[in-house]
């Protein structure tokens, strides 16, 4: 028993030691040793990277002052459809059953269509709202009345026509699994302001969680307390966090107390940051034994937040998860990454159906989004709350034809050259729009946006210059936007 | 001597001249063995060492003597800085002298007191050599660049300070100074310097620019077509005219159409970009030059910097729960929390006090303070957030807040306010933002804010959603009849 975890931790620190750390302690360390002594302030890479001393929640100051203080990410698993939401294309419309032109399927790959398909002309009926004189369609009403508030980022490409990857990629950098997600870097950066709190909550939406796992709020490799916490909307919000019966909470206190004595020697002796995680891990679960009950209880809110929200207390919904997210970040929670699932609309049975299962999604979406907009304006929060929808790529601008057949219902392939996303608050510019697709919405013309600038574009809103905030591993630093990420500066006010 | 050059005339002078790089390390090599042996020898078990030290100093000389034929001919196809070539010149002969004269007195054992001190400037002769050799082909700042700042400041060189575009809107950029000039830095001024005059050309300054090279001018005045200096640019790569040469770093197409419109417009010095015509492509050019704005411009902090809080005053508040945090890496000014600090009360006021230099942005939001904390609110001037929400505050006193001319948020959803509280904020000229949700306020007294402070963003929340009939629609295909 015990020495399979020592076997474990053995293997686990190896991971940490490369190659390139064995040949340049041979080759450097005693002239190493001999150049430090006059050599001293000479920039080295590990001025980039916070020491991790003591308690690693401890709240940081950014690169700059930041105009964020806490995102809010909406994230709708499975990729909604960008041509029945914000993406109006009438010439679509006048192509409607007409078979696809060869030039777009030359050279390109798609998930699940085959052969030639049709093309599929707007599900929805377009209007322009607000003086932004934004394109919204009939699913999304309440959202179309806070149109003046939002960037709308028309020209969003993504290399990953997969959910799993493509989730990956949108969350943590990268399509392969180990890197650590958009929280998990901006809760390493800034630590968190309530120490009752964690600083990185997951709420999940929909019956399931995302297809790429729980790997999307993972915290890859950083230390990881960094890691989202998850929490439930319905019994109990975090799993195991109460007392047994017959413990009361002096006993839990000083059974953590002597644990956590136990993990300090242990940090003494081998300095590793994983020990200081777990020690500051048992202490904040002892606290949330009574923040997170408190501050996940919506019963509290009063009847007409309810009605805004259309939150019904007990149930696991979108609009449940909504007003936790502006309680959470209200009570200084960073990062609140929402998931709601069940997006994927191929046209393969009614709920997956862009004509029937989709517009039921937008409706279970549209006002939750509307209201948390609104509560978050009128607390002032808005303006420090930075929040960000989008789903994974976009849809084709062709109805599906899985395996070369017709699919019993309306239904749109995954697709990857443009989609649709939009940021609101914190220093993004209000009634926005950038970013432009073709007459059909298949490709990208203007203002592409990669998923890396997206990145970008919150560390650079929380005070961070994404090229500096790394994390030294496997004898390279890392960073959230890897070797790439542009700031879209055109839609920062 | 002539009969060589007769015979290797032609590109045979310039060949040998190249291997003078490689042949001038063996004299080097050679010296330093010698060196190393004539020590060794010196003790007695290696006395038989010295047998091998004739033998090295003739190699050393033999070698010497071609290296310096070899320098000779490559420094005929010129381009050199002449003083820099003249001193190596020397030196690599006396180094080939004096191999000579210490072989013939190790060889005769003559003055064996003086073979050790010989070997020591003959050593001396060929690091002074080597580096001006060194400075010829790869330019006199070739190791400075590279040294770290701490070995730079240790070796009294002066860094370069990285200079920052220096200008915040292209059009208002200085054309030759701020473009032309780094393009001809990064990609011409390696060949073309002080030192290493290729085909007799200099491009540091719009003068030398102007002076052109031994092949007479480079420019031709708004025709880059004809100038040298664009059309060796347009040359195909295998061109032995074109420049840069094949193997160096090339100019960006942008870098080529920004050299070209300076040509154009006459190359002109001190002008800017707005003063020059322009056409379409060039256009184009300059927008993608044009500097992002700075980045971490924030409104909510003040110019400059503040002294540094005591760290006791911080610890003063941190016991007390309360968050005390920089706004940025390396700024003084801090922001201030109390979202771990419900207990934080009136009395708790005189500690922030302690940090009024520094606290900017200032969060008492859910705390137990009361109206008394106004007047020491009013205290800490260079606040520009405040937050108060939820807390016992009425506003009876928001005079007091008065004295914080920098402040330009301000919070106070949830806190229930008198109707008088609001007149006084009128006062308060930088006023951005007020936020009033849930605080009672009425109608009257925003308006008359209002007009008082016509800029001011005043929200008073208590928004709604319609009710919508499809909000509970449910789609659903229709079943089969």
């Amino acid at each position: 028993m015990y020495e399979k975890l020592i076997r474990e931790a053995n293997e686990e620190t190896l991971r940490y030691i490369t190659r390139r750390h064995f040949l340049l302690d041979c080759v450097t360390g005693l002239g190493a040793a001999a150049m430090g002594s006059f050599l001293l302030g000479c920039g080295s890479s590990s001025k980039q990277q916070p020491a991790i001393t003591g308690d690693p929640m401890a709240p940081r100051p950014p690169h700059f002052p930041g105009r964020a203080k806490s995102v809010i990410y909406l994230h709708m698993a499975g990729a909604p459809s960008q041509l029945e939401l914000f993406d109006y294309k009438p010439e679509l419309q006048k192509l409607h059953n007409q078979l696809c032109p060869q030039s777009l399927l030359e050279g390109k790959r798609f998930a699940f269509i085959r052969g030639v398909p049709k093309m599929l002309g707007p599900q929805a009926v377009f209007a322009q709202h607000g003086e932004s004189r934004a394109w919204v369609s009939d699913h999304l009403p309440h959202f179309a009345t806070m149109a003046d508030e939002v960037s709308f980022l028309k020209a969003v490409q993504t290399d990953q026509f997969n959910h799993g990857p493509a989730q990956l990629l949108m969350q943590t950098g990268s399509a392969r699994l180990g890197r650590p997600s958009i929280g998990s870097w901006v809760t390493y950066g800034l630590g968190s302001e309530n120490s009752n709190l964690p600083g990185f909550v997951v709420l999940t939406s929909g019956g399931k969680t995302p297809d790429a796992g729980k790997s999307v709020w993972g915290s890859g490799f950083l230390p990881s307390v960094y890691q989202g916490v998850q929490c439930r909307t319905k019994g109990e919000p975090v799993l195991y966090l109460s007392d047994p019966d017959g413990m009361n909470r002096d006993m839990r206190k000083q059974t953590i107390n002597a644990i956590n004595e136990i993990n300090r020697k242990e940090y003494e002796a081998f300095g590793d940051p994983e020990t200081l995680a777990r020690i500051a891990q048992y202490e904040l679960a002892y606290k949330m034994q009574i923040s997170v009950p408190d501050v996940m209880n919506i019963n509290n809110e009063p009847e007409y937040i309810h009605e805004m929200y259309g939150t019904q207390p007990g149930r696991e919904s979108f609009a449940n998860n909504c007003l936790l997210a502006r309680k959470l970040v209200e009570k200084g929670v960073r990062f609140v990454q929402l998931y709601d699932w069940g997006w994927d609309s191929h046209g393969t049975d009614e709920n997956l159906a862009i004509d029937y299962g989709f517009r039921n999604k937008c409706r279970e979406i549209d006002r939750p989004i509307a209201a948390l907009l609104q509560d978050l304006k009128q607390r002032g929060l808005l303006d420090e709350t930075l929040v960000v929808w989008g789903g994974e790529f976009g849809r084709t601008p062709m109805q599906e034809n899985r395996d070369g057949k017709d699919t019993p219902f309306l239904g749109r392939d995954h697709h990857v050259e443009a989609f649709t996303m939009w940021m609101a608050g914190a220093g993004i510019k209000k009634g926005f729009s950038w970013g432009e697709t073709d007459e059909i919405g298949y490709s990208a013309v203007k203002g592409k946006v990669a998923i890396n600038d997206i990145h970008a574009t919150i560390l650079q809103q929380l005070g961070f210059d994404h090229e500096k905030l790394t994390y030294q591993f496997q004898g390279r630093p890392f960073r959230l936007t890897d070797v790439g990420g542009k700031v879209i500066s055109p839609i920062i006010s | 001597m002539n009969l060589l050059l007769a015979a290797t005339s032609g590109n045979w002078s310039l060949f040998l001249g190249r291997i003078h790089p490689l042949i001038v390390h063996l004299p080097i090599g050679i010296l330093i063995i010698a060196f190393v042996l004539a020590l060794a020898a010196r003790s007695s078990r290696h006395t038989a060492l010295k047998a091998a030290l004739p033998l090295l100093l003739l190699a050393a000389f033999l070698s010497a003597v071609c290296s310096c034929v070899a320098g000779y001919l490559l420094s005929l196809d010129g381009g050199y800085d002449e003083t820099l070539l003249d001193t190596h010149f020397y030196l690599g002969i006396a180094v080939a002298v004096i191999s000579l004269v210490l072989y013939l007195l190790v060889k005769t054992s003559r003055l064996p007191r003086l073979h050790l001190p010989l070997f020591g400037v003959t050593l001396l002769l060929v690091s002074a050599a080597g580096h001006y050799g060194g400075s010829l082909t790869h330019g006199d700042d070739y190791l400075t660049q590279a040294m770290p700042p701490a070995l730079q400041r240790l070796a009294g060189h002066k860094t370069a300070v990285a200079t920052a575009a220096a200008y915040t809107t292209i059009s208002d950029a200085r054309v030759y100074e701020d473009l032309i000039t780094p393009v001809l830095t990064t990609r011409c001024y390696g060949c073309h310097n002080a030192q290493k005059l290729k085909g007799g050309l200099r491009l540091e300054t719009i003068a030398l620019i102007r002076q052109g090279g031994e092949h007479g001018p480079v420019l031709k005045d708004s025709m880059p077509e004809e100038s040298e200096l664009y059309k060796r640019l347009i040359l195909s790569e295998n061109d032995e005219h074109r420049m840069p040469p094949k193997g160096k770093p090339q100019l960006s197409p942008q870098e080529l159409e920004l050299l070209y419109w300076w040509i154009a417009q006459g190359a002109p010095s001190g002008k800017t970009v707005k003063e020059l015509g322009k056409t379409p492509r060039i256009q184009a050019v300059l927008a993608a030059m044009e500097p992002a704005a700075p980045m971490d411009h924030n409104e909510f902090v003040p110019e400059g910097n503040a002294s540094a809080a005591s760290g006791k005053s911080i610890q003063a508040l941190e016991a007390k729960g309360v968050k005390v945090m920089p706004v940025a890496t390396g700024s003084n000014y801090v922001s201030v929390s109390c979202i771990n600090a419900a207990a934080f009360s009136d009395a708790d006021m005189p500690l922030l006090h302690a940090i009024k230099d520094q606290l900017i942005w200032l969060d008492l939001s859910q705390t137990k303070i009361t109206d008394a904390a106004l007047p020491a609110i009013g205290q800490l001037q260079r606040l520009t957030r405040l937050e108060l929400k939820q807390t016992a505050i009425t506003g009876s006193n928001t005079a007091a807040l008065n004295t914080c001319k920098e402040l330009r948020y301000l919070n106070l959803a949830g806190s229930r306010l008198q109707a008088t509280a609001l007149a006084a904020l009128q006062q308060n000229k930088k006023l951005q933002q007020l936020y009033l949700y849930q605080s009672g306020t009425d109608a009257t007294a925003i308006r008359q804010l209002q007009q008082q402070l016509p800029k001011l963003k005043i929200d008073t929340g208590g928004y709604h959603l319609e009710k919508l009939a499809s909000d509970t629609l449910i789609y659903k295909k229709a079943p089969a009849m």
